[in-house]
Formats: structure tokens, sequence, C-alpha cells
């Protein structure tokens, strides 16, 4: 499954950076996250407990950020696994500075398996698309909440 | 009371069942609770479609309050053997994932608990460490070099390879004017039966004794499979079948591993358990009919006449080629030329290994797939000598006069009028006025097209027939143990009060058996059908039975019904006898009528059954010596024609042939692509028909069946294994709304081989609804160009047909 996407950040690429490199806000950001432990540089253990359609449960899933070009680029990669099934997906996130403001093109190569993807398979890209938009939406929500000091 | 007692086969009666069906009292799996301290299991399934297992950790699983234990790969291995399958290289099967998963949705871990509740909320808890491998499947890429191989220890993913040859083909492709050649591709689906699987499982460590209830209904050549795998003697694993199970279709044949886990589950832990399959689990994981790709080539005459063929079929069994397969590919092998007089043939059979789930008989059981192919290719070979569709099959039609008719490949035809079947067919449908209405509708533009099919239909396998897929060699090494026989068993008994029992093997799944047994018992002993007890709850510890047993291939209707007359005639012989003892008359000269004997040659003589019963009961000693006492016979019918394969590969693989003429119009939207169905026409020969209400319900439902198959419902896999139709939202089944209106009608050609006259009508139209759907897409679509090669014919593929996107969609 692939999406692409792109949309405008409340906040200068500076501080989206900042927002978006950082495990508190990531835990915070990140749909369905309720824990992440950070267990090496950039790379971290997190229980996510996602739903698509009826299939509602918890994977443990490792992530790490890779190809970081600081401020511009970087690659998330999930590779998750729990009771519906399993998630390998790499997000390709790459910021474009807008003055005040920060553009992002995402653009995501990702493979659901297992009942989640037998049982839903014609809403996983519709959920996937919905999941991006609540993490961009809580890294605004993160940048309005503690502006720049 | 009026002297000429009524006879009742032949004629619509009602079904005895359907009061109690359609009030709630069926007593199905689900209801049963007979024993004890059941639990409940649940059963972990592999997400992967290929993986290694590395590990299970079940501790937190355990540590859950109400879970009683778990069953995984390391426990099955050591308690049980790989099941037993007929093919030379047989992979290790087992009913639950040992060392590496080969499909979607194969169990990995079984969790029993004291409520489903609790083993469902256990099964998260457990952790499975697999490790992902590359998965294949396509059965052409499976065969490729360097395709994953799912079987390391078989080096490659061929199940099964036979290459059988009938007649001369050579001469036949040398004398062809011309030859015509196709590829086609048969869809994977199921049944999707309304009542799932379910299997309550007793150990008596005592006894050894394992008890199961379950909806399996046969064959019951699985019994001793399942026995050997647990490594128990036959007669210390007891089957016990309730009266009613939800629908089968052949797909609850496959129960069979599901029988073998629950019950392992219940030896090691010692406690009753049970399962019931849940939809997601019967879509994903149950059974289903093959998914083939077939390669023919046909040398043909400027006049139509087919000599031969050139063929390769190749089955995809998915993950383990398992019993009754290979039979998908050889259950066909006596009618493979179906109604046609082609001289000579060449069979190159596969059955090949993928990432899907494990196939099994499906209604129809490898004649739709075969049909698909060769009535398709029959219409292309009237494309190409610019002839009627008609015109080619009459050309080629076994004429009655050939009757009995023994085919190229071993099938022994009993009785037929093939052409006035289709003629009938025709008829029906208005055939030339519906060429006309075409031609207007083409000529406003509309896709508009008509198909037909003739089809031989067969019924009662042969028990020898899966032998084929055993090469020669084998076959005929001293160590080589033949298998033949096509038999059914009945056991009757008349009570001191003079009623009847009668109990069969069929383990029905809805069909009537009850009604019509009661129809064939009433005439043969000259009651009433509702004054006949018809036991159909089926114990393998208490009944007499053989590993033909149960209710596949249609054979109710012929061996069935042969084993019925047969024991009725048995015990009516000891009736008379008695009665011609107690009215001093030859017992020859007496009949059954209305609950008595009555003497022919003076109709004031009579004795009722409760007379004749109670006698033999109550006052045997009054009786000669040679009548002896009590009423009671146990007979098999048994088809002397059910013979092993000869050395050159021929086989009688079924014992009856019915036929089948359909003709069908369809409309298709072409903005949408969809296909509607304006006229559907079956014409039937089942012989003598006994019950002609539950004959018309078997042609729809069956038509449904394959129009399901042909047009909505598909288990769909990405390339990478992951299955794609979990549930019924993406596995589209027809129902109601889809539902067509069809036309039936019959011809009947007696079957001189069974006892009444009558041939297997249950698979039906699932054989030729989707040849006939596609020949009649084919035909709307011909003024385009396009070639219909495989199915399901959904919008979207048709749409692309249309629109040339890709010739074969």
């Amino acid at each position: 499954m692939k999406i692409d996407g792109s949309l405008t950040l409340n906040g200068t690429l500076e501080r989206a950076w900042q927002v978006m490199l950082d495990p508190g806000s990531l835990s915070r950001c990140i749909p369905g996250c309720e824990q992440l432990e950070v267990v090496g540089d950039h790379k971290y253990r997190a229980t996510l407990k996602v739903g698509v359609a009826a299939v509602k449960g918890t994977y443990e899933a490792m992530v790490e950020l890779t190809e970081i070009e600081k401020p511009r680029h970087y690659k998330l990669v999930v590779e998750g696994s729990g009771g519906p099934g399993f998630v390998k997906s790499s997000v390709s996130i790459d910021l474009e500075d807008r003055g005040p403001r920060t553009e992002v093109v995402y653009s995501v190569d990702a493979q659901v398996g297992g009942i989640v993807a037998a049982v839903g398979q014609r809403m996983l890209s519709g959920v996937a698309k919905l999941l991006f938009n609540e993490f961009f939406k809580g890294v605004n929500r993160e940048l309005e909440s503690a502006p720049p000091a | 009371m009026s002297n000429t007692g009524e006879k009742w086969v032949g004629k619509s009666v009602r079904r005895f069942e359907d009061l109690r069906l359609i009030t709630g009292r069926g007593a199905f799996i689900n209801d049963l609770t007979p024993v004890a301290n059941m639990h409940h299991a649940a059963v972990l399934r592999s997400p992967h479609a290929h993986a290694r297992i590395k590990g299970i950790d079940c501790r937190e699983a355990l540590k859950l309050p109400g879970v009683f234990g778990v069953l995984t790969g390391d426990d099955v291995k050591k308690m049980a053997k790989p099941f037993q399958v007929g093919v030379s290289r047989p992979p290790k099967y087992y009913p639950l994932a040992v060392d590496k998963a080969r499909y979607f949705g194969e169990p990995v871990a079984v969790v029993v608990a004291v409520d489903r509740y609790v083993a469902e909320d256990a099964l998260d808890l457990i952790k499975v460490d697999y490790e992902p491998l590359p998965a294949v499947v396509d059965v052409e890429k499976a065969l490729e070099p360097g395709a994953p191989i799912l079987h390391d220890e078989l080096g490659d993913n061929v199940a099964v390879h036979r290459n059988l040859v009938y007649g001369d083909v050579a001469a036949a492709f040398a004398a062809a004017d011309l030859t015509v050649k196709a590829r086609f591709s048969f869809p994977k689906y199921g049944s999707t039966p309304m009542e799932t699987y379910g299997v309550i499982a007793q150990w008596d460590p005592h006894a050894g004794m394992m008890t199961v209830w379950s909806n399996f209904h046969g064959p019951f050549i699985l019994h001793p499979l399942v026995a050997t795998m647990l490594q128990i003697p036959e007669n210390k694993l007891r089957f016990i079948v309730p009266g009613d199970i939800g629908g089968g279709f052949g797909i609850k044949t496959s129960i069979y591993p599901y029988i073998a886990l629950i019950a392992l589950a219940a030896k090691k832990l010692g406690c009753a358990v049970k399962w019931i399959e849940d939809r997601q689990e019967h879509l994903s994981a149950g059974s289903s009919g093959t998914d083939r790709i077939s390669y023919i080539e046909a040398a043909v005459k400027r006049d139509g006449t087919i000599l031969g063929l050139k063929t390769k079929i190749i089955d995809n069994v998915g993950g383990y080629i398992r019993a009754p397969e290979p039979a998908d590919l050889f259950r066909t092998t006596g009618n493979y030329l179906g109604a046609y007089t082609i001289g000579a043939v060449d069979i190159d059979a596969w059955a090949v290994h993928t990432n899907k789930s494990p196939t099994g008989p499906n209604r129809g059981y490898g004649c739709q797939q075969l049909y698909f192919t060769l009535e398709r290719t029959v219409d292309l070979i009237a494309e190409k000598l610019g002839m009627d569709p008609s015109e080619v099959r009459f050309k080629n039609l076994i004429r009655p006069e050939q009757f009995p008719y023994l085919t190229p490949t071993g099938g022994l035809y009993d009785s037929g009028d093939y052409p006035e079947a289709l003629r009938k067919a025709l008829a029906m449908a208005k055939y030339e006025e519906l060429r006309r209405e075409q031609e207007k509708a083409r000529a406003a533009g509309k896709l508009f097209g008509i198909g037909m099919v003739t089809a031989v239909d067969p019924s009662v396998s042969n028990m020898g027939y899966v032998t084929v897929a055993i090469e020669k060699a084998i076959r005929q090494s001293p160590s080589y143990l033949p298998k033949s026989g096509a038999l059914e068993t009945a056991t009757l008994t008349m009570d001191p009060l003079g009623r009847v029992s009668i109990s069969t093997n069929h383990c029905p799944q809805g069909q009537g058996h009850e009604t019509v047994v009661a129809q064939i018992v009433a005439d043969e002993l000259g009651i009433r059908p509702d004054e006949v007890n018809v036991i159909t709850e089926f114990d393998t510890a208490t009944r007499v039975w053989s590993i033909a047993s149960g209710s596949y291939s249609s054979r109710f209707a012929s061996v069935g019904a042969s084993a019925i007359a047969g024991v009725a005639r048995q015990a009516k012989e000891k009736i008379m006898k008695i009665a011609g003892f107690l009215l001093k008359v030859d017992p020859e000269r007496l009949e059954l009528r209305n609950g008595m004997a009555v003497c022919l040659d003076d109709p004031s003589k009579t004795v009722s059954l409760k007379r004749v019963a109670g006698t033999a009961h109550w006052n045997p000693l009054s009786l000669p010596e040679d009548i002896g006492p009590g009423i009671s016979a146990t007979y098999t019918f048994s088809f002397p024609t059910a013979k092993m394969p000869d050395e050159e590969d021929h086989i009688n693989s079924s014992q009856t042939y019915g036929f089948i003429a359909d003709v069908m119009a369809v409309e298709i939207d072409p903005e949408t692509g969809k296909v509607k169905i304006v006229k559907y026409v079956s014409v039937h020969d089942v012989g003598n028909i006994l019950n002609p209400m539950i004959v018309e319900g078997q042609v729809v439902g069956s038509a449904m069946h394959g129009i399901g198959g042909a047009l909505y419902e598909e288990m769909a896999y990405d390339d990478d294994g992951q299955y794609l139709a979990g549930t019924f939202a993406d596995y589209l089944c027809p129902t109601a709304m889809e539902a067509v209106k069809m036309e039936i009608g019959h011809v009947i050609s007696p079957s001189p081989v069974t006892a009444l006259g009558s041939k297997g009508a249950g698979e039906s139209c699932s054989m030729t609804a989707p040849a006939v759907i596609g020949n009649a897409v084919a035909d709307a679509l011909k003024p385009l160009g396009a070639l219909v090669d495989q199915l399901p014919l959904t919008p979207d593929r048709v749409w692309r047909l249309i629109n040339r996107k890709g010739a074969s969609a």
C-alpha cells in the first residue's frame, strides 16, 4: 500500500523539526500510542492501540528514525505486530521552509497483514490516511501549545 | 380404504424435515451438550502466508484465569502422525503448524478455557516468534525454478504430476483440419454453508476411547485416516454426527483436520472440548474448491467434429495437499470428454503447493473447472468455424443408441438421450427467437449474449479413482494395495407393533433425505411415508458402514436409494413369508398395501403388518424354523462397475452419469460491466425422479452456487499471500436479491444400474453455471473481440474486457 500526501504545519521549520523528532511529542502525536520507550539512538519500542473497523487491538512495535538529514528529511520506520496482524511501514518525510509555516511532503509504503488486512482490506488505505491526518494534527497541537520561547 | 395402495416415489411429497427446521427445533452440533464439563477452544492462526515458527510463548496465556491449557505444534508432533494422503510424495500435514506456517489462517495454537470468551482473550497473550518467508500463490510461479519452496523435504512445490493419455492423440491431431488453443483460469471459491464447522471431543483415558461429535458428512474413508493420525485403533475412535447439519456441499468433508485438532486438545488436557468455527475462520481457512489453470488444444475437422484434445491442468491445492485431494484432478477422469464422442485425449495433470489455504471437495468437485474449459473451447471452435454453438454440439454429442457408452478414459455412461435434452433446452429457451432478439439488441448498441453448455453430470464416486494419482510403476508393485468400490449400506427394523425404522449413512445436510427414504420404504412395504421413522444421526460405533459411506458425489439418489430399496425388499421378503404362513397361502401370491399383506387371488385374505411383526417378535416359535424370529435387515448395495483403474489408467470414476443442457442469455451494462442474467433454461436427465420438488430445489440451489463462483465469489489473495476476503463484505455470496428465475426441464433416461432407475442430482448446475455464464458473456462481448478466459466475471473485470484494458483482464 502506497500513500502520498502533503500538508502545512503551523510552525517554523526549526520548531517542526524539533517536535517531530522529540520522543515526548512523538508519543503524544502517534495515534493510539500508549507507550514509547527509548531503546537506542532514534530507536523506540512502542505500544500502539489501533483499530480498523471492528478489528481493534494492541501492537507491539519498533519505531526507528533513519536517513536523518537535519532539518529537512527523515524516514520513520515502524514494524509492529499484535493480535490483529502485523504492520511494516516506512514513511519518508520531507520538510520545506515556508517562513512561519512548514510544508510537509510524506510518502508511505506500508504492508499490512493478518486479520486486519483480511477483513478490512477495503478500508485500509482510508484508515491509514486518517491515521496520518491524526498524526499531523497532533504535531500542530504540539506546535501551537508550546510556542517558541 | 382403497384397494390400490398409493405409490409415493416420484411425487413431490412435502419434506418431513421442514416443520422442525423452520420452527427452530433442529438439533445441530452447536445445540448439543452431550457431555458434562465441556471446555471451549479458540484457535490462534498464522497472520503470515509463509513463516518459520521460531518459538511460541504461552506463559501469559496460561496465567489468565479460566484458561485450562494450550496445544501447540510441539504437542502435535509428539502425539500424532502426519495425515496420510494418496500421493506418492506426501507432505507432512498436521492439523496445527509444526515449525512452519504455510498459509494465512493456518492454526498455530489452540487455547482451551472455561468459555469461548476467555479462550479468545488468551489468544492475544500468546507470543509467536515468526520469521516471515517469501510466499508464492500462483501455481505457475510456484513451478518456476527459484520459487519459494513450501515443503523443503519435497525439494519443489509439485504435489502430484500424472500424464494420462487415452487413444491416439497424435493421429487425431494429424487428421485435424485445424486446431483451437486456449488458456483458462478458474477461481478459488467455497460454499459458505450457513452452519460453520463444529467439533466436540471427549477422551476416555481408561477405555482409550476418543468420541467426537461433529458436523462431518463423509466420506467415511476419512475416519480410518483420522484414527491412524491420532495413533488409536479405529474401533476406539467414535464419530457421532447429529441428525441436522446446516449445509455442507462437500466443504464439510474437510472438517476432519479440525476433528483431529480438537481431539488432540481433549486428549492432552483431559477434558471435553468444544469448538465452533466462526465465519472469519471459515472463509480464510475452512476449505474451498481448487483454483485451476488449464491449457487446452483441440483437434477439429472442418465439419465441427472434435477428434482429440491435449490438455494441461494445474490445480492449486494450497499449503498442503490433503485427502481426498488430488481427487479434484481425477474425479472427472471417466467423464473428462464430457458429452462428446471425442476419441483421444492427453491429460497432463498437476497439483501444486502454494501459500493459499488447503482445498477439498466443493459441490461439482472438478467438474466446474473441467466444463468451464471444455465448454468455452467448444464455443471457440464454433466461432472459428463460423458455426452455431448448438451445431458443433449436436455434431459431437453421444447418440442415444450408443448407450451404455464406454468413454476413451474408462467411464461407463449408463443411459441418456443428450440430443433430445439439448433440443428441449433450445426449444424452452426459444433459441431462434432469442438470436433474433440478440441481433436487434446488437443493432441498438447493446451487449447481449447467448450461451449454452452440454455436460455429463457424474454421481457416486468409485473409491478407486483417486489411485489414478499414483504412478503406474507404484500401482504395479506387489506391495501396493489397490482400491475400488462404490457401495452403501442401510439397516431396517420392524418393531413389535409393526412400525418401521430405517437408518442410513448419509449424514444429510438439508437435502431432504428423511422424506425420500420414507417415500422409498413406503412404496416397498405398502405403508405411508409418515409411518416410517428415518434415523439420520450417525454413529460409527453402532452403524454398519464402510469407507464409501457419507454424502458426497451426489450419491444419495443413486447408491443410497438403491441400498434403501434393497433393505426394504429384504424385509419385505420376510414379511411375505410370515404373512403367507399366517394366511396359509403362497407368499408369491401376496402383495403389501395399506399396511397389510393381501392375497392377490382372494383379497378377503389379509393380515396386518402389526400382526406379522407381532408374531415375529412375540411368538417366533410358532413360525417354521426357516423363517426365524424378528424382522430386520441390513443390506449393502455395491456397484460391480466400480473397479480399480486398469494398467492404462482407464477408470469408471463415477457409477451413474446424468446430463445437463443449459441455455442462458445475458445483458451487460457497458457503463459498469455488470452482467444481468435475463434467461436461464436448464434441462436435466437424472433418470427416474424420486421427488420432483427436491430435485427442483437442488437444481436452483446448485445454479446459484455456480452463479456465485462465476460472478461474485472469490477467495482472493494478494501476491504476498495475504488473504483479502475475510468477511461477507469482501467475499460476495449471491443472496435472494441476486437469485435468477430459472426454467427447468427434464428428460428421463432411467438408469439401468440402480434399483429405482434414479441418478444423483445434488451437484447439478454447480458444474455448468460457470461455463454457461462464461459462454454467454463471451458471446455478448464477441463484437468487441474480447476473450473470456477467467472467472469471476465481476463488473470490474467485465468493464476492463469491454474497454480492452488487458486482453484477459
